[in-house]
């Protein structure tokens, strides 16, 4: 739905008008493209496939499957055997399983206070990171898309720069510049005469650090979308709103805002999509402390999964994660959507 | 007029005001890596902090690699991003070129199913294939790293959508002149598509270069790490090393930042068309 709103923009853009109109007109008169091997169109595709069918359809389906089950063990028994002539498959069954039914949903949801924790924690990242990087995004592309702003392309570069730092490595910078006794942050603020702040020693510090590193890393990338979606807004819309004595204000409001929604839609839902599936960054920066106050949902399924070994439970979490995912985007995409069209 | 003109110029001026602000935001870690990375370890804890960096990071370097093998990472992380993008470029722009430029049978629904899968999350996918890697004995293996998002379904969309424009006359006119069916493909439809491939690389690449909850689950032995992996290492170790840490990390980022500078057309292009996030 997203994607189609950003498809429907680039598709009136008149660049890509005129690429279809030669696309149409070469077309005229030329027989279909009938392959003149039958078959080879599924060449093509078929290596794709076959990965695809096994690293990603698979997992996907096994892990909902695995979610009712515990996991007890690395299995050696035979799963499948296929006999072709003269050769013998045999696919092994993946792990020793025991049924356990809705039990780990049913503990995840009405007894498991950590993870009612890592979702608090991952909902106040969304919560407060998300308007504010959005914000700061949008104010950004606002001003470098005002005419009279010079170095345009300077200034996009060097606010885009995190775009290309590692998540792991931007991370480590953080850990340092908000540490508590040799942080950089902690000295300006005794600088400017203000007591310092236990950055990473407190549940409260160490979930706004998070936020303030996310946004950071963000920021550019954001503006970069939103930026491009700003140049598509109808340079006339701005002339006729002028003629009729818009304010700055007015401009925004009724011209810029409504042509930006698709691109703003995409950009919140992606957002939310993104500080949902936040962990390399607790896992750096606070470790998912003090005392589980940054633990968020991905890191609960690794701790779960892979330090606990729990490979059901964990699968059950992560299920909730993508049912907890599709709906916000369901919901944002319902309520922030088509209302203009 | 004056009064509109006087706050027409505050209005500017407040602007690059606030342009500068976000710069100074954004540049200050990117500083403070490079004071941390070149300054010894001795002076972090000094009062008031180092503000200026020093020569020290070939030194910092040696101590580093004295005690993690960091090159060692380097190379693992060389040697996945670049074999995980060439196999997924190849992938993704022939089943792409198939999706673009051929009829056949069930085209459609195979490609909206590619599609739906777009928004399944890694988290969904990395117990199952930890089991499946743990099964055929693949843990600590390039592969195991290498093979599961190859099929990438950003990938197919984008190289559908751009092969899409490839002038039907273009590939007639070759196929007059005799050429096969699998020329057409990588005689005519690849260097067109370059730009798009670009594009596509940088995501591939980036995205496989700063993985991390993948590969900490796969390899377990230091020899295998990536980089991710070894700066992780270095944050839990007993003792942090500041210095070190910052020298990894630029080791890190700077190569990116190369690309970046060089390649920013094609860097926005691979952001703007699809927001894939690891």
């Amino acid at each position: 739905m997203v994607l189609a709103a950003i498809q429907s923009r680039v598709r009136s853009s008149t660049a890509y008008r005129q690429l279809s109109d030669q696309v149409r007109y070469t077309r005229q008169g030329i027989s279909d493209n009938v392959p003149t091997i039958p078959g080879l169109p599924y060449a093509y595709i078929s290596p794709f496939f076959i990965l695809f069918g096994v690293f990603l359809l698979f997992p996907t389906l096994y892990t909902l499957y695995l979610s009712f089950f515990n996991y007890v063990g690395v299995s050696n028994d035979i799963l499948l055997q296929i006999q072709a002539g003269p050769l013998t498959v045999s696919i092994p069954a993946i792990a020793n399983l025991e049924f356990v039914g809705l039990s780990h949903y049913e503990r995840l949801i009405f007894r498991d206070s950590l993870f009612h924790t890592s979702l608090f924690n991952t909902s106040f990242i969304f919560l407060v990171q998300v308007p504010l990087m959005v914000g700061l995004g949008l104010a950004t592309a606002l001003v470098l898309d005002s005419k009279f702003i010079r170095a345009k392309g300077l200034f996009r570069t060097l606010i885009a720069l995190p775009v290309a730092t590692g998540l792991v490595a931007y991370s480590t910078i953080f850990l340092l510049l908000f540490n508590d006794q040799v942080g950089l942050i902690n000295y300006a603020l005794v600088q400017l005469g203000l007591s310092p702040v236990a950055w990473l020693g407190s549940a409260w510090g160490a979930r706004i650090t998070l936020v303030i590193a996310v946004t950071w890393r963000w920021l550019g990338y954001n503006m970069i979308i939103l930026l491009a979606g700003l140049q598509t807004v109808p340079q006339q819309l701005y002339e006729a709103a002028e003629i009729d004595g818009a304010s700055r204000w007015q401009k925004f409001r009724y011209v810029t805002l409504p042509q930006l929604r698709p691109v703003l839609l995409f950009v919140v839902v992606s957002s939310t999509i993104g500080t949902f599936q936040i962990f390399s960054e607790p896992y750096v920066i606070t470790g998912g402390g003090p005392s589980n106050a940054t633990i968020t949902i991905v890191q609960y399924i690794y701790n779960q999964a892979f330090l606990q070994l729990n490979l059901g439970y964990a699968s059950a979490v992560s299920v909730i994660l993508v049912l907890i995912v599709s709906a916000m985007s369901i919901v944002q995409i319902h309520y922030g959507g088509d209302q203009d069209a | 007029m004056r009064e509109e003109e006087r706050n027409e110029a505050l209005w500017r001026f407040g602007a690059y005001i606030f342009l500068m602000v976000i710069v100074v935001l954004v540049l200050i870690p990117l500083y403070w890596m490079i004071v941390a990375a070149t300054i010894p370890q001795s002076e972090f804890f000094s009062w008031p902090p180092r503000l200026i960096p020093g020569l020290q990071w070939f030194d910092n370097f040696q101590a580093l690699q004295e005690n993690v093998d960091f090159l060692n990472s380097i190379g693992n992380s060389i040697i996945i991003a670049v074999a995980y993008t060439a196999l997924s470029l190849v992938l993704c722009s022939m089943a792409g070129f198939a999706f673009a430029k051929y009829e056949f049978r069930f085209k459609e629904p195979l490609f909206y199913f590619i599609l739906a899968t777009l928004v399944l999350p890694i988290q969904l996918l990395i117990i199952p294939l930890f089991l499946l890697m743990v099964q055929i004995g693949w843990t600590n293996s390039y592969l195991a790293v290498i093979l599961p998002w190859a099929a990438n379904p950003l990938g197919i969309f984008l190289m559908r959508q751009n092969m899409q424009a490839i002038p039907e006359s273009l590939l007639e006119s070759a196929r007059m002149d005799g050429a096969t069916e699998f020329q057409l493909y990588y005689k005519i439809a690849l260097p067109t598509m370059l730009p798009s491939l670009a594009a596509l690389s940088i995501i591939l690449f980036l995205n496989q270069w700063q993985a991390f909850l993948y590969p900490l689950v796969i390899l377990q032995d230091p020899q295998m790490y990536t980089i991710p992996l070894a700066l992780a290492e270095l944050v839990g170790q007993q003792r942090v090393y500041f210095d070190q840490i910052m020298v990894a990390t630029s080791l890190a980022v700077t190569p990116i930042f190369v690309v970046f500078l060089t390649m920013q057309q094609y860097f926005i292009k691979g952001i703007l068309s699809g927001s894939v996030k690891q």
